[in-house]
């Protein structure tokens, strides 16, 4: 069933919206239609978390918590969802205990940011059972905060762990589920002006709007594609929201590789990865803010083809492939050669990515860094991935990618090649370092100078060696 | 004079007034106020040029483009053109364009959005001239928005030229972006008689209404301007709000609509000033033990395109010069470069960051120069009680207490044994090194433009209930002050804290108002409210002397009673009695900064009513293969006076520390060569997250009482705490020294950078293998 009505709940009422305007984010939807000011525009990038709202998603016979950035994320995207905005956690007059917590260890100065972090620690306080010091900075990473430097927050989410689980949305949970499951995903179209926007919920669906809307662009988490409204304030007139596409929400572990669906989201895949490789989780941790991995996906990454896309370099030295899909076929395509200039990509017109493939690694090593001028929700200057096999001291495979080097995510090969057969001798690793000058030519921006870019990416070759030699991490946080 | 309650002093912790507010989502900023009905929303249309004629501005599309209401240019300015609050210099909508980001024109529309859709269509065609962007550059060319001075004090010349050591070098430190969260943003309803109400986010209303009277040739009584609050200022509401509340109205006057200007961040920072980067030369004489002889420091200042507050800024520089060292002999020359930049403006510490840190940078060469603990060398040029205490301005130092908080500090923060095992741990680990710092902080309290240093206020109390409403000029901005305002006055007249309401402030109710800046709000403002209160109490005293024969000036409010001597009322029924009585409840209130003069000319007097005292030991761990690095530990003692709420005061002393150790590390601002801002987001430019909290972070309040007649005896801390941030800065920089076994000085401007500390190293490794 194909339906021009978006619904989701609010306030446990299901709220319906024909044809909304599919560029209208969710931040604007509450402050101008709901008459909601609480919630704060603090950048309209998704850079800041002012604007943090809760989604309540229905999960099996439970409701995930999900904090995301109402800046970036448009009105439709709400469909199937209950939306929590900083307004609706007084119950009967009474503060949640967040709030309570954020009054008590005086985690507001000039209280601007604060609905954010307050959203942002709801969260958390819904999706956890205790609040370790690590949880509580990963939930507030993407909140940023101009006057305290953070400390009260992180003593007032400290203090949660002394209160009642018990809240108004626990006692209502059954009323909600019953009214999520009653607005189950439809297929969504939308026509609105001279915009369109379509949300379908099977992959045969996706398939056959595509074919009809081959100039659509996809999005996910938007991070890239909403900035087009919000910043280059153009309008986006034809969209194709890829989440609500559930069975492409998924991980599979196949015999010789990892499977991620292309609407599986960041977060989902970071928990799932780490036991495979531990790097690859750490950078997604440091990728984005909680917010951002929430909703944004491998395959968005992709897609977007940002030379400072950072599971990039990662899934290149992994030997990634893509599974592309259009009306009638399926392709499977290497990672490596997927990327053809500067956010260009092979994906033609009508095609999706449908899934990652992830091969495991048998004898390998693998390592990631990630150089940034701040730990948290930073672009890399440099990303950069290695995985090596060492037999008796001699390179039997390697594979090396680097982000932020290049126009595009980029595989070392002149670096490999001299070392590949070679034994892991210092005069090796030197001359593979030099080698890094003929694979790459950074350029200078905002985030690090050239020279900076190529010194660090030798550092970083470098360095990988170092940690296999000595058998542990030279890391800051090791 | 401030005549203060002196029975009871406070320290009281308490939540900040809009604490339950702020985390429900009902603490209203200005784009939630109710609109009325027909209000437009504004944009502006800036510069994409940093030096350039503009031959031809079109916009004809502009105007035809959906929702566009009304556009105007310099054309609809009736009265003066130009925002500066001191000098001319800021106009509204320049003839000859000299930043980046320099706004053109604006439209008012019917939503934000296709206003900002508006604004792209206009057709503009430069002639373009080379911009100077480099301050240095525009130093060579003698480009400057001011006339620079020379202060000297002794003879540096000699006495570097007989020292026993010299040293020479250079250092830099970078510009840094306010990032308040809440974007500047001004609201204008058109009222009868062309009168204008205007809601701006503004540290300084006064001038806003100042400058929006004489943009408009009207009087002053026709423009009121009010603000409940402010989502963060750190100085760049100080005079960077002006433009944005003068456009605005001047769309709400051609359209006769309320209008609202929201400024999307990225216009933000590329339109609005930022903190002054700073260039030092310097040379340096001193003695085999550390002490120094003489200095000779050449001062380059960004200033941007116009004077603004760089006069100020750059004297605060030079009043800082010295941080807590007694420095005998002193040159100093001071250049406010003139660059193709937006107007370098106020930043928490004003200047006074800049002069501390090249003294701080001078001293620590000097300690590695000597192969010894910088923190010897630094306590070893400490300012003394008795002797040594008169600065290089000629003020004598009456309340000196850093030699106390230094050693105290270094005790309880084990800093001896530390960096012992720091050594140890660099000479066992090639890699990844630590470093260990503790800088002090001697700022001092004032406007250095003694006539700021004034304020007033406006008390009511309602005989009704006996609740009492406070104005001051006062702005609120996150620091807490209306809080500490409302528990003075609770104090003051002994009642409970929830009987007073601090309202937001407005021009029509405290006029002639200072900005809330140099951290002097609620010391001035408090004090203003008072002496309000003082006159009501006057008037309390002078009815009870005529009706119940009873002569007591000092009548003691406490716990809802006034307790004359003979007789004691509550606080309700004498009020009501007043009242009945036709005695006024309601005062105006007035202070004025006692004892501070300056003469700006010789450079000489007491240009503050007493310094805040504090000190910081940080502890980092760096990557010498990348330069990446993080903060293990931090330990503060910090000298608040008797706070009047603790909380309050802790919350600005970390705040204040992590934008400082993000001024110095992470946070960079970059132009291109054409005068382009590089960094105007959140995704291009880094202000400190969860994560750059230093793992361990004690912070200690050392106990004082400031022997000014401040409120409460208190010290202010707004803006002092910033520059315990510096001690991060010292301490990569003893990281990387430890990479050529601390015999080469590490040559590192700031900010540091990953990549500055790299390069850092890379120059040690050079010098140390040779």
């Amino acid at each position: 069933m194909t339906s021009s009505i978006v619904k989701f709940i609010y306030k446990n009422k299901i709220v319906e919206i024909n044809n909304p305007d599919p560029n209208e984010t969710i931040l604007n939807y509450v402050r101008t239609k709901l008459k909601k000011t609480g919630t704060k525009e603090g950048c309209a990038e998704g850079g800041c978390g002012a604007c943090t709202v809760v989604i309540g998603e229905l999960k099996k016979n439970s409701i995930n918590y999900k904090a995301i950035n109402s800046c970036i994320a448009f009105v439709p995207s709400l469909e199937g969802k209950q939306l929590i905005i900083v307004e609706d956690l007084i119950s009967k007059g009474e503060q949640h205990p967040v709030q309570k917590a954020m009054v008590n260890y005086h985690g507001s100065q000039c209280g601007f940011c604060t609905p954010g972090f307050v959203m942002s620690l709801f969260a958390m306080y819904k999706n956890y059972s205790s609040y370790k010091e690590e949880i509580i900075k990963d939930s507030i990473q993407g909140n940023l905060c101009r006057c305290t430097g953070y400390k009260p927050i992180i003593d007032a989410a400290k203090s949660l762990n002394k209160e009642s689980k018990v809240d108004d949305f626990n006692r209502n949970k059954k009323i909600t589920i019953n009214l999520l499951n009653k607005i189950k995903h439809r297929n969504i179209s939308i026509i609105s002006g001279n915009k369109k926007y379509f949300a379908p919920k099977t992959v045969r669906e996706l398939q056959n709007i595509l074919k009809q809307n081959p100039n659509s662009k996809l999005i996910s988490g938007g991070t890239d594609v909403s900035l087009i409204v919000t910043k280059e304030r153009k309008d986006l007139n034809s969209l194709i929201y890829m989440n609500s596409i559930s069975e492409l929400n998924y991980i599979k572990k196949k015999n010789n590789f990892i499977e991620v669906g292309a609407s599986t989201p960041l977060i989902n895949f970071e928990n799932f990865i780490t036991k495979y490789f531990s790097d690859f989780s750490k950078i997604i941790k440091r990728y984005g803010s909680v917010q951002i991995r929430n909703i944004c996906t491998i395959a968005g990454n992709i897609a977007t083809a940002s030379p400072i896309g950072d599971t990039l370099p990662l899934l290149l030295v992994l030997n990634s492939q893509i599974v592309i899909k259009d009306k009638n076929k399926t392709e499977i395509l290497p990672l490596n050669g997927f990327f053809i200039s500067y956010r260009k990509t092979k994906l033609k017109k009508g095609q999706f990515i449908h899934s990652i493939r992830i091969p495991f690694l048998k004898k390998d090593i693998f390592k990631a860094y990630k150089i940034s001028k701040r730990i948290d929700d930073d672009i890399s200057s440099v990303c950069a991935s290695f995985c090596i096999e060492i037999n008796n001291n001699k390179i039997k495979k390697i594979r090396i990618a680097y982000g932020g080097m290049s126009s595009i995510p980029k595989r070392a090969f002149k670096c490999e090649k001299i070392l590949l057969n070679s034994f892991l001798s210092n005069q090796n690793i030197d001359k593979a370092k030099k080698l890094l000058e003929k694979d790459f030519k950074p350029i200078t921006d905002a985030r690090a100078s050239n020279k900076y870019r190529m010194e660090v990416a030798k550092n970083l070759l470098e360095k990988f060696f170092l940690e296999i030699k000595q058998n542990k991490l030279i890391r800051l946080n090791a | 004079m401030l005549k203060m309650n002196s029975n009871s002093f406070i320290e009281q912790i308490r939540p900040h007034e809009s604490g339950k507010k702020h985390v429900s989502g009902h603490a209203n900023y200005i784009d939630d106020l109710a609109e009325p009905e027909g209000t437009l929303y504004g944009a502006i249309g800036y510069s994409k040029k940093a030096h350039a004629i503009i031959k031809k501005l079109d916009l004809k599309e502009v105007w035809k483009s959906q929702g566009v209401i009304s556009v105007v240019t310099h054309k609809d300015i009736p009265g003066r053109n130009d925002v500066g609050a001191v000098y001319d210099g800021d106009p509204i909508f320049p003839k000859k364009v000299e930043y980046f980001g320099q706004p053109l024109f604006a439209v008012a529309a019917t939503s934000t959005e296709l206003a900002r859709k508006a604004v792209l269509k206009a057709k503009i065609i430069y002639k373009t001239l080379k911009p100077i962007i480099d301050m240095k550059e525009a130093f060579r060319k003698k480009l400057f928005v001011l006339k620079g001075r020379k202060i000297k004090r002794g003879n540096p010349l000699e006495k570097i030229s007989k020292a026993a050591n010299y040293f020479n070098d250079s250092f830099t430190l970078g510009s840094q972006e306010h990032f308040y969260l809440e974007g500047q943003i001004a609201f204008v309803i058109p009222q009868e008689d062309n009168d204008f109400k205007i809601y701006s986010s503004t540290q300084h209303p006064s001038e806003t209404q100042q400058i929006i009277a004489k943009m408009l040739n009207q009087k002053n009584n026709t423009i009121n301007v009010e603000v409940r609050r402010v989502g963060g200022g750190f100085g760049g509401k100080e005079t960077q709000s002006f433009i944005f509340a003068a456009i605005c109205t001047l769309l709400s006057k051609k359209s006769k609509r309320p209008v609202k200007l929201r400024v999307d961040r990225d216009d933000d920072i590329i339109i609005t000033g930022k903190r002054h980067d700073f260039h030092a030369d310097y040379e340096v004489g001193f003695k085999d033990n550390g002490i120094i002889e003489g200095v000779k420091i050449k001062l380059l200042s960004r200033c941007g395109i116009s004077p603004d507050l760089s006069g100020a800024i750059n004297s605060r520089a030079l009043l800082h010069i010295d941080n807590a060292y007694y420095l005998s002999d002193l040159l100093v020359e001071n250049y406010l470069c003139k660059t193709n930049t937006s107007s370098s403006t106020a930043f928490r510490g004003f200047g006074g960051n800049q002069g501390m840190m090249i003294i701080e940078n001078i001293i620590d060469n000097v300690a590695r120069y000597l192969k010894k603990d910088s923190a010897e060398i630094r306590k070893i040029n400490f300012y003394q009680k008795n002797k040594k205490n008169i600065t290089h301005y000629g003020m004598k130092i009456e309340d000196n207490v850093i030699n106390k908080i230094y050693s105290k500090l270094i005790k309880s923060s084990n800093y001896k044994n530390r960096r012992l095992k720091i050594i140890k741990f660099n000479s066992n680990n090639k890699y990844l090194k630590k470093g260990i710092a503790i800088t002090p902080v001697k700022f001092g309290i004032s406007f250095t433009t003694t006539h700021l240093n004034q304020a007033g206020a406006l008390v009511h109390i309602y005989y009704a209930d006996g609740s009492v409403h406070v104005s001051t000029g006062a702005i609120e901005m996150g620091q807490g002050t209306y809080t500490k305002i409302a528990q003075l006055v609770a104090n003051e007249l002994g009642l409970s804290y929830n009987k007073v309401k601090v309202s937001s402030t407005r021009t029509d109710k405290v006029p002639n108002t200072s900005a809330s800046a140099a951290s002097s709000t609620t010391d001035l403002n408090g004090a203003a409210a008072i002496n309000a209160i003082d006159k009501i109490k006057q008037n309390l005293a002078l009815f009870v002397k005529k009706k119940y024969k009873l002569r007591d000036d000092k009548a003691i409010y406490k716990n809802g009673t006034i307790k004359f001597k003979g007789k004691v009322f509550s606080f309700n029924s004498l009020i009501k009695e007043a009242y009945l009585n036709r005695v006024s409840l309601s005062s105006s209130g007035f202070y004025s900064t006692p004892k501070i003069h300056f003469n700006n000319k010789i450079f000489k007097g007491r240009p503050f009513l007493y310094f805040c005292y504090g000190a910081a030991i940080s502890e980092v761990l760096i990557d010498t293969l990348t330069g990446e690095n993080k903060t293990l530990r931090v330990d503060i003692l910090h000298d608040h006076g008797r706070a009047i709420n603790p909380a309050i005061e802790k919350g600005q002393i970390e705040g204040g520390f992590v934008q400082g150790a993000g001024w110095l590390t992470i946070e960079e601002i970059i132009w291109k060569t054409n005068g382009e801002l590089t960094t105007h987001s959140p995704s291009t430019y880094k202000i400190p997250a969860v994560n750059d909290m230093p793992e361990k972070f004690n912070v200690k309040i050392f106990k004082n009482i400031n022997k000014e007649n401040v409120v409460n005896k208190s010290k202010t801390t707004g803006e002092p705490p910033l520059m315990l941030g510096m001690s991060v800065f010292f301490a990569i920089k003893d990281a990387i020294a430890s990479v050529g076994n601390y015999k080469v000085i590490p040559k590192l401007n700031a900010p540091a950078t990953p990549e500055a500390i790299l390069f850092s190293i890379n120059h040690i490794r050079k010098n140390y293998e040779k």
